[in-house]
C-alpha cells in the first residue's frame, strides 16, 4: 500500500501538511480558519439510549412519569429536556422516554471512554435525585433503575450508537461490503450479552442485545427497520470533506474495556478501509475529483464480504464458540474467527507499516492489538471464561453459570425471570448490585480511575471544538443571558444576538465570531 | 490507563501473546476463587422479587 501520509507526528501541531490534491486545497482554504486535518486522525462519539424503571413504589409508576421526573433538574436549568452539559456533550430525553447522553466530540479513544463513564455518572446522578423526590410520594423503598441496555422485558430495543467521523471518498459500497463483515463478527468481544432463549446454549443465551432486531445492513432508517449502519449523513463538519459513520448495531457497553476495543478496533478497520479507498483514488482518477469520485474496486477484506449479514449476526449471536460457518458472499463460508483473525492480520501489517503516525500507532495500539488476539485465541480454545474480566457476555454467562450452578447444588433452578434480573442489574447504572461487585473485587478491569471520571466531567475532549462549547456553555451560565448550543453552533439570543459557527470539529482555537461572544461573556467587552 | 508500548516485530509479539496466555491461565486459576466469592455477594440480588423487577422495565422502543 502506498505510504501517503504526512511525515508529522503529531496530530494537534500547527505545522502539519497533509499531501492534498489541488481542488481539495482549495476545498479547505475556502474556510477561514479551517484546521489541517492529517489522514487517520479522526472524530469520535457514542450516543447512549437508557432505559429506565421503577421497583419498590406504592402504586405503579410509568416509565413516561420516571424520564420525566429525572429530567426535572435539567428542565428547570435550562427550561429544556434537551441541553449539552459543562463537558461539551448532549443529554436528552428521547423519543420513548429514553434518556440520552451522546459524547462530545473525541480524538482518541480513550477521551470517547471517558465521556461515555462521565454519561453513567449523570445518569446514575439523576436517577439518585429522582429516587429521593419519588420517594415522598411513593415510598421509602421505591427504585429507580437506569439501564444502560438494549431492550427491555418486553422485547423493545433502543440503541448504543456508535460515530465515526470518515472520509467522504469512502463510498458506501466499501462500507458494506469490507466494514460489515467486521461489525457483524467483531460481537464475539464486544457483545454485551442477553438472556433471550434464542441462544444455542442452556440457558438461550447469546452473544448480542441486538441481533434479534437488525433487519438490515445499512439503510437510512432506524426505527421500524433498523440496520447495521445508518446513512443519515449529518457530519456536522465539512460534508465535502467528511461524512459521518453511524454504526447502530453495537451493544451498550458495561465494560470500559469492551468500548475501548469496540472503538479502537473499528478505528484501525476503516483507516485501513480509508487508505485503500485513497490509493485507488489517487491511482485511478485524476487529482481534480480526488476527494468526490465514488471509486469502486475491491479493497483488502472484499474477499469477507458475507452473503446474508443479519442471518450472519444472528449465528454469530447464537453461538458462544465463533465457529459457525457463516455464507460469503463470493461462495464458501467462514466461522466468526476466522474472520476476525483476517481483519487482525491486515490491520496488524498496517500498523506496522505506520509506526510514525500516531493517529495509528496511538500509544495504546500494541494493547488493542494484543486484547484483540487473545480474545480470539481463547474463543478458539473454548476458553471463553477467561474473557469474563473485560468481555461483557462472557462475564455476565459466567455469573449466570456460577449461580444456576449453586442453585442445583441446593436442589433448584433458577427460572426464566431471575436469569433475566440477573441480565438486567448487571446494566443497572443506578441501583444495580452486580457490575459495582465486580468492579470493586477486582473481577472487571476498568480504564477510568474516579479522577479520570471527574475530568471527563468538567472538560471536553482536547483539541476538539467541544472544548468551545465547553468554554461557551461554562461561562455564560454564570450570566443569566438567553442562549442556544447544537453541535456546530453558539448563541446569545439576548440581550445580546451574537452567533458563532463551529464548522470545524478538529478545531480548538475560538475563530473571530467566538472570540467576540467570549469577551461579552467575560466582560471584555459590552456588546 | 493503558500504558504507552513500543511497536514490536511479528515474533516479538506472538512471544508475548503466548507469555500473556500463560499468564491469563495462571491469573485465572486464581481469580476462580475470587469470582467465587463475588457470587456470594451477587447472588443477593435474586433475594428481590424477581418477577416484579423484570415486569417493571416496559419502554417503547427507542431510536
Amino acid at each position: 500500500m502506498p505510504q501517503l501520509r504526512t511525515s508529522s507526528t503529531d496530530p494537534h501541531s500547527a505545522s502539519q501538511r497533509r499531501r492534498t490534491p489541488l481542488a481539495a486545497t482549495s476545498r479547505v482554504t475556502r474556510h477561514a480558519g479551517w484546521s489541517q486535518i492529517p489522514h487517520y486522525s479522526r472524530i469520535f462519539g457514542i450516543e447512549t439510549e437508557y432505559g429506565v424503571a421503577v421497583t419498590g413504589a406504592n402504586q405503579p409508576i410509568a416509565a413516561t412519569q420516571v424520564a420525566m421526573e429525572m429530567f426535572k433538574p435539567v428542565v428547570s436549568r435550562d427550561r429544556s429536556t434537551n441541553t449539552y452539559m459543562d463537558n461539551g456533550s448532549r443529554l436528552y430525553l428521547d423519543v420513548g422516554s429514553h434518556p440520552e447522553y451522546a459524547t462530545a466530540e473525541s480524538r482518541t479513544v480513550l477521551e470517547a471512554v471517558a465521556q461515555d463513564a462521565a454519561g453513567e455518572q449523570i445518569m446514575a446522578r439523576l436517577a439518585q435525585s429522582c429516587q429521593q423526590r419519588l420517594a415522598t410520594q411513593y415510598g421509602e423503598h421505591t427504585r429507580v433503575h437506569v439501564f444502560k441496555n438494549n431492550v427491555d422485558s418486553q422485547g423493545h430495543s433502543f440503541g448504543c450508537h456508535e460515530n465515526y467521523l470518515l472520509r467522504r471518498q469512502v463510498p458506501l459500497r466499501a462500507i458494506e461490503h469490507e466494514l460489515i463483515p467486521f461489525l457483524v463478527t467483531r460481537s464475539l468481544y464486544t457483545g454485551a450479552g442477553r438472556v433471550s432463549g434464542s441462544g444455542k446454549n442452556a440457558y438461550g443465551f447469546e452473544l448480542t442485545q441486538r441481533a434479534d432486531f437488525l433487519d438490515d445492513a445499512i439503510s437510512s432508517a432506524t426505527t421500524r427497520v433498523r440496520p447495521m449502519v445508518n446513512t443519515r449523513d449529518e457530519p456536522h463538519a465539512d460534508s465535502d470533506l467528511f461524512r459521518r459513520l453511524h454504526v447502530i448495531v453495537g451493544d451498550s457497553n458495561r465494560s470500559q474495556v469492551a468500548t475501548w476495543m469496540k472503538l479502537a478496533t473499528t478505528h484501525l478497520v476503516l483507516c485501513v478501509i480509508e487508505a485503500a479507498c485513497r490509493a485507488r483514488a489517487l491511482g485511478e482518477s485524476s487529482e481534480q475529483d480526488v476527494l468526490r469520485t465514488d471509486i469502486a474496486g475491491d479493497g483488502p477484506f472484499a474477499h469477507l464480504q458475507l452473503a446474508n449479514p443479519t442471518e450472519a449476526l444472528r449465528q454469530v449471536s447464537q453461538d458462544i464458540t465463533g465457529t459457525a460457518p457463516l455464507a460469503l458472499a463470493h461462495g464458501g463460508s467462514m466461522s466468526a474467527l476466522a474472520i476476525q483473525r483476517e481483519y487482525l492480520r491486515v490491520v496488524r501489517d498496517f500498523v506496522r507499516g505506520h509506526s510514525e503516525d500516531t493517529n495509528i500507532a496511538f500509544p495504546q495500539v500494541q494493547r488493542v492489538l494484543e486484547h484483540w488476539q487473545l480474545v480470539l485465541d481463547a474463543l478458539a480454545s473454548g476458553r471463553w471464561q477467561y474473557l469474563s474480566s473485560w468481555v461483557d457476555w462472557a462475564c455476565k454467562l459466567r455469573i449466570i453459570e456460577g449461580l444456576q450452578h449453586r442453585a442445583k447444588q441446593q436442589g433448584h433452578t433458577l427460572n426464566a425471570d431471575q436469569l433475566q434480573q440477573l441480565d438486567l442489574d448487571y446494566h443497572d447504572v443506578a441501583n444495580g448490585t452486580i457490575f459495582s461487585k465486580l468492579v470493586s473485587s477486582g473481577q472487571m478491569e476498568v480504564l477510568m480511575q474516579d479522577a479520570d471520571v471527574q475530568q471527563a466531567l468538567h472538560h471536553a475532549p482536547r483539541g476538539t471544538r467541544a472544548q468551545l462549547r465547553a468554554q461557551f456553555l461554562q461561562a455564560v451560565r454564570h450570566t443569566d443571558m438567553r442562549y442556544s448550543v447544537d453541535w456546530t453552533h453558539v448563541q446569545l439570543q439576548e440581550p445580546y444576538s451574537m452567533q458563532a459557527q463551529l464548522l470545524d470539529p478538529f478545531n480548538a482555537q475560538p475563530t473571530a465570531q467566538l472570540s467576540a461572544i467570549m469577551d461579552v461573556l467575560t466582560g471584555k467587552q459590552h456588546g | 490507563m493503558p500504558q504507552e508500548q513500543q511497536q514490536r516485530s511479528s515474533a516479538q509479539q506472538d512471544q508475548v501473546v503466548a507469555q500473556q496466555e500463560a499468564q491469563h491461565s495462571q491469573q485465572f486459576q486464581a481469580q476462580t476463587q475470587d469470582f467465587d466469592a463475588v457470587l456470594d455477594d451477587i447472588a443477593s440480588v435474586l433475594a428481590t422479587n424477581a418477577q416484579e423487577y423484570v415486569s417493571s422495565f416496559v419502554q417503547q422502543g427507542g431510536e
